[in-house]
């Protein structure tokens, strides 16, 4: 692991054998595909199975509903070791772990946490969460998908855009506005009538990972499928902070390799009789990188500190994610840069992290909404409202 | 039955690792279970998989760091752990004589070991803890089946291979090809923290003196000359022939 400040030894015994145990399973059975899934846009069926089976789904949430039971500094290192394979395969697990089980666990009945939870940790059942809609991902709140009551059941209809999974989903967290006008969560079963979900091809980022439309028309739930315990905005919300704790780890994950694959390749190149590597331009390149890592790693993990002590304000996560992914980002731009003509080819992982981080950067919170966050938070006034 | 794995714990392949003046400079480099000490682990748990019921006990010898590897074999599925924790350096055969001593101690009926130190490449190990137990030893073991008091093993000899059938108790060394070791995965890491990790002092075995006293350890490193020869490619021929010459290359 890149450690140039020595922050591993902060990490107890749980995390370092988290990340091991994550790293040598992603280095035997991921890393040497990644980089022909990207390119032929594959995500292998058999993944769902063999990341249940390693215990990589809502690994934070308890033993009790067949998770992992991790803190969460370790369950930060796995969305590192996963991200340092690729921000699709991280998403793939963030996904069904932060915006799928979080919700039921956090906000389900113990009904639907004993039904879903296990198969969801095992891989059996695979989950997407649907709350961006195609007229604006940064307000929610003005969603226009709606949920009306009749009888003992909630009739759904409306779409959903850029849902990670979608396609592949047994189950579908939907968000949608009741006749009250309260946005409330229910799990839709994505073989119900009325139900369809459309691949979303085309995608120069995250190939290795399904992107969906969902289609809701009249799609009629039981009353048990809605979650019972959140009303408003502040439940998918919730969500996404779980989630985007994890984007704060796992963007270092990339930025670590991408970092590693400049440095190789910067020793080893010579123009003009000399390694690149001995050059001010590029030195400077990755002196940033590694300053950039450094300080994103002592944030995350002093979010996980105050994420495990019940402290974690979300507009730190918001500053975390938002830091860390950009930082990350510009890392790629720069190693895709000192690989000069070898970087636009996928042979190497630069412009594979890079494409996927311009998505990382805009999805759960644009760089600039985190910005409005956490100046909201430091003046008390809001900029969006 | 009981079967006792033996755990080393060695820098990671691919940790950079540097020599200093005062030896192997180990700073900052990231330790794991021994590979070879994995296949060991790994066949103890088939075993048991296969319906044989067996209590399956690592045992490492070696510094405190050592508890992150024997930590992975209990996340792997061994049962129980003992640590007999020094910051000592020993030879191979006193290791083997402080090793036989907690192994007869647990009245095991077999006992694997890692075929070959991936640090400093030693296979000395599991043959002196054999010679110290008194026990059948096969080296290089890349099958292994048990039958009721005895196991019946396939093991690498020079440019062939031998089927042997050995006595219970015996030790088993490992070899490339014995099996695939599983992950550990995460439940079973978080499992693994409450399981018994016992630790003895080099007092409780009767203490120790090693034989070999390390004077002075360097990493081998291959120096690269970069020259690239410029010019005529006949007289940079000529040129190449007469370095390669010159360094006695040919």
């Amino acid at each position: 692991m890149l450690d140039y400040f020595q922050v591993d030894p902060l990490f107890d015994n749980e995390a370092q054998q988290t990340r091991a145990a994550a790293r040598k399973f992603l280095d035997g059975e991921v890393m040497p595909h990644i980089r022909d899934w990207f390119e032929e846009a594959y995500l292998p069926t058999g993944l769902a199975k063999s990341f249940g089976d390693m215990g990589f789904f809502g690994a934070n949430l308890p033993v009790e509903y067949g998770c992992a039971g991790l803190n969460n500094i370790a369950y930060g290192l796995l969305m590192y070791e996963l991200e340092r394979i690729d921000s699709g395969i991280r998403s793939f697990a963030s996904v069904q772990g932060a915006l799928v089980m979080y919700p039921i666990y956090a906000y389900g009945s113990e009904e639907q946490k004993n039904h879903y939870l296990p198969k969801l940790a095992s891989g059996e059942m695979i989950g997407c969460f649907g709350l961006t809609e195609a007229d604006g991902g940064s307000d929610p709140g003005a969603m226009k998908t709606r949920a009306r009551k009749e009888g003992s059941h909630y009739v759904l209809n409306g779409s959903k855009m850029w849902i990670t999974n979608g396609n592949i989903a047994d189950i579908a967290l939907v968000w949608a506005k009741c006749e009250d006008e309260v946005i409330r969560g229910f799990i839709v079963p994505t073989n119900a009538a009325g139900f369809s979900a459309n691949k979303i091809k085309h995608k120069m980022s995250l190939r290795a990972s399904v992107t969906s439309e969902l289609v809701l028309e009249d799609v009629r739930v039981d009353q048990n499928q809605l979650l019972p315990q959140v009303e408003g905005l502040k439940g998918p919300l919730g969500c996404l902070t779980q989630a985007r704790y994890g984007i704060a780890w796992g963007a270092l994950g990339a930025l670590e390799a991408v970092y590693y694959e400049a440095l190789e390749f910067a020793q080893s190149r010579i123009t003009f009789g000399k390694p690149i590597a001995s050059r001010q331009l590029v030195q400077h390149k990755l002196v940033e990188m590694v300053s950039e890592h450094s300080k994103g790693l002592l944030l995350a993990h002093r979010l996980g500190m105050l994420k495990d002590s019940g402290q974690m304000h979300y507009a730190q996560v918001s500053l975390a994610k938002r830091n860390n992914v950009r930082v990350a980002l510009e890392a790629a731009r720069s190693a895709r840069e000192i690989l000069g003509g070898s970087g636009i080819t996928v042979e190497y992982s630069a412009i594979r992290h890079m494409l996927n981080l311009e998505t990382v950067d805009t999805y759960e919170g644009t760089f600039d909404i985190h910005t409005l966050i956490v100046g909201r938070d430091l003046t008390g006034l809001g900029a969006l409202d | 039955m009981k079967i006792i794995c033996i755990i080393k714990q060695v820098p990671d392949a691919e940790a950079r690792i540097r020599s200093t003046a005062a030896g192997i400079d180990l700073e900052g480099v990231t330790f794991v279970i021994d590979g070879m000490d994995e296949y060991g682990v790994e066949q103890a748990l088939r075993i048991r998989e296969s319906g044989v019921e067996a209590e399956i006990i690592a045992v490492a010898l070696g510094p405190k760091r050592y508890e992150e590897a024997i930590r992975t074999a209990l996340a792997m599925g061994a049962d129980r752990a003992i640590h007999l924790e020094t910051e000592e350096a020993f030879d191979p055969i006193t290791q083997a004589k402080l090793l036989a001593k907690v192994v007869g101690e647990e009245a095991a009926d077999l006992l694997l070991v890692g075929g070959k130190e991936a640090d400093w490449d030693s296979a000395a190990l599991g043959a002196a803890t054999a010679e110290a137990l008194g026990w059948p030893h096969s080296d290089w073991t890349t099958e292994l089946e048990l039958t009721a008091n005895s196991a019946k093993v396939t093991h690498d000899a020079d440019e062939g291979s031998e089927v042997l059938t050995l006595p219970l108790p015996a030790v088993i060394t490992t070899q490339q090809g014995l099996n695939e070791p599983r992950y550990p995965t995460l439940p079973n890491i978080m499992k693994a923290k409450r399981k018994e990790l016992k630790k003895l002092s080099l007092d409780d075995v009767g203490g120790a003196v090693s034989k070999i006293v390390i004077l002075k350890q360097e990493i081998q490193t291959r120096e690269r000359l970069n020259k690239i020869i410029e010019g005529d490619p006949m007289e940079a021929a000529q040129q190449l022939v007469k370095l390669l010459q010159q360094d006695k290359v040919i």
